[in-house]
């Protein structure tokens, strides 16, 4: 980039591995992510104001603490979505991209919970994504107990 | 509630640009600092507090103050700096309307600012998200994978454009005519940064999309600016100026964040464009003012619009129309600079972004146009109240100020 052949760049070190969450938010995520593995999403549910946070939380906005195990549904409405691909970066045009179809990635509400989930939407076209959309999780074929194994979803017909 | 009246009684503006490579920070700072105090016709020894702020993570110098403090007539007096991210320079008029509104000094020098060029800002919104990305890293997240979701400002305001979008019936046609309305403003305006007279939106229309809905033409640019504004007692300011601006309120709200629900800022915040806290923060500042009806009694309005869909949506959150209405306002010309309701005409954060100085340039602007100094920007209506406000912290921090001519306890 332009910037660094005016400006003096320094090297060094960003310890991201040191900067981590407390165990307790970990083992929260840990549980869910295992279950995963027999095809559940474990929200864990606040008993001050009732909502139900997937992934879950130690601690509610209300100041409680969500301590009640529930399984959130795998289908869930599309409360917000983007899609980007190539051209999203360094200025590439459009009609340059190299990306093949563009990427949709969309902000899911499961059913059965009160958070949002951000997924990529697979087998649909940029132009056929609404806010309101229908559609379920698509699990990969290897589920490994990983964050990324809930990352894809696809339309749901009903 | 004890409360003393506080005035703008001064503003000055460094010039606004992509990068200033004749100026280091404190220098770029001076020149606004300076303009100020020609402008007020005040000297340092008058001043009896300093308040800063800026985001020091897109320069990458931490406490710039301890470089400029010489350069802002700072040696010697009390001074505070507030960093709240995009809402900084909001938090930092805050900051000296509080000093000044409880009684504790007279006179307070607000000073917000960033030289972007200085530094990488996608390392410093890196730094932002710290919170976010560690919580993923932790779980074994492929940082590429993180990546492809879109990170900073620009991940976030896709979201809500395209939820706002669903919720207005606003379309990107929409968002092209903001930009319009915004660049061609900000012509009229010597301290704006893109100026881009006779814009039409089909221009807009066809620059390149980044991502889903938001093209290059609806993106605020990276600016290096700076911003300084003196406040002092009403008392002092009648003494001081003929027509001072009275800040009768400020009140913010933090919600929060909305997006990457894992861990660090899960949530239940489940559309970004919902804004709740802005109507809260809003609302507050309003009753505080003795505002009863925002539509009719405000005659201008500097929302926090760094992408398109944002001046539409602000102003709708800033209770100054229904929800899903600003759309058809915008059709109507109201927010043009002859218009009801005039919005940005200072050109706004579209055109103009020195992160830390954005916030507090709205409640700059809006007092300058209650002065009657706004220059060839001035609306063509006769401005008694205006509102300010910011966006920003953790993307979901609002500040609102509500300024008038004359103050609020008369």
């Amino acid at each position: 980039m332009e910037y660094k052949k005016e400006t003096r760049a320094v090297e060094g070190d960003w310890p991201m591995a040191y900067w981590q969450w407390k165990f307790e938010s970990i083992a929260l995520i840990a549980k869910t992510r295992e279950a995963f593995k027999e095809k559940k999403l474990l929200g864990l549910k606040c008993p001050g104001c009732g909502l139900v946070y997937f992934p879950p939380k130690p601690y509610c906005y209300c100041l409680a603490r969500p301590d009640k195990w529930v399984e959130v549904e795998q289908t869930g409405t599309i409360t917000t979505y983007t899609f980007t691909g190539a051209w999203a970066y360094e200025g590439i045009s459009e009609e340059e991209q190299a990306g093949g179809a563009p990427m949709i990635i969309c902000g899911i509400n499961f059913d059965g919970s009160d958070t949002l989930t951000v997924c990529l939407l697979d087998d649909a076209k940029p132009e056929e994504v609404y806010v309101g959309m229908r559609v379920k999780l698509k699990w990969p074929e290897v589920i490994e107990g990983r964050v990324d194994d809930i990352a894809h979803s696809e339309p749901l017909k009903e | 509630m004890a409360h003393t009246d506080v005035a703008v009684v001064g503003v000055g503006y460094s010039k606004h640009v992509s990068k200033r490579r004749d100026v280091n920070i404190a220098e770029m700072v001076w020149e606004a600092v300076s303009a100020c105090y020609e402008d007020a016709g005040l000297k340092p020894k008058d001043v009896d507090a300093i308040c800063t702020g800026n985001m020091p993570a897109f320069e990458g110098v931490n406490i710039p103050e301890l470089w400029g403090a010489g350069h802002w007539g700072a040696y010697g007096k009390p001074l505070m700096r507030i960093t709240t991210g995009g809402t900084t320079g909001g938090s930092v008029a805050h900051g000296g309307y509080y000093a000044v509104s409880s009684g504790l000094f007279d006179t307070v020098l607000c000073i917000a600012f960033e030289k972007q060029s200085d530094g990488n800002s996608t390392m410093g919104l890196n730094t932002v998200a710290l919170a976010d990305a560690a919580a993923m890293f932790q779980q074994g997240v492929d940082p590429g994978f993180l990546a492809a979701f879109g990170g900073g400002a620009v991940g976030i305001a896709v979201y809500q454009a395209a939820s706002y979008m669903k919720r207005s019936g606003c379309t990107t046609e929409h968002l092209d005519k903001v930009s319009v309305l915004c660049r061609t403003n900000a012509a009229l305006n010597p301290y704006s940064h893109l100026k881009q007279p006779g814009l039409t939106p089909e221009e807009v229309a066809k620059t390149t999309l980044m991502q889903y809905p938001i093209r290059f033409g609806h993106v605020c640019p990276a600016t290096d600016g700076a911003c300084a504004m003196l406040v002092t007692t009403g008392e002092k300011a009648k003494k001081l100026i003929d027509k001072p601006a009275y800040i009768l309120s400020c009140a913010s709200c933090s919600e929060e964040a909305s997006l990457m629900g894992i861990a660090g800022s899960g949530t239940t915040n489940m559309d970004p464009c919902v804004q709740e806290s802005c109507k809260i923060a809003a609302k507050w500042a309003y009753d505080l003012a003795g505002i009863e009806d925002p539509r009719h009694e405000i005659d201008v309005a500097e929302p926090y619009s760094p992408f398109a869909h944002q001046l539409l949506m602000f102003y709708e959150r800033l209770l100054l129309c229904d929800d899903g209405e600003a759309p058809a306002i915008l059709d109507s010309g109201s927010m043009n600079l002859e218009g009801d309701l005039p919005v940005c005409p200072s050109g706004g954060v579209i055109s103009t972004n020195a992160i830390g100085a954005s916030a507090m340039e709205r409640v700059s602007e809006v007092a300058l146009q209650i002065m009657g100094k706004a220059g060839d920007r001035q609306v063509k209506k006769e401005v008694h109240k205006g509102v300010a406000h910011g966006w920003g912290g953790a993307v979901n921090l609002n500040v609102v100020a509500v300024l008038s001519d004359t103050p609020r306890r008369s």
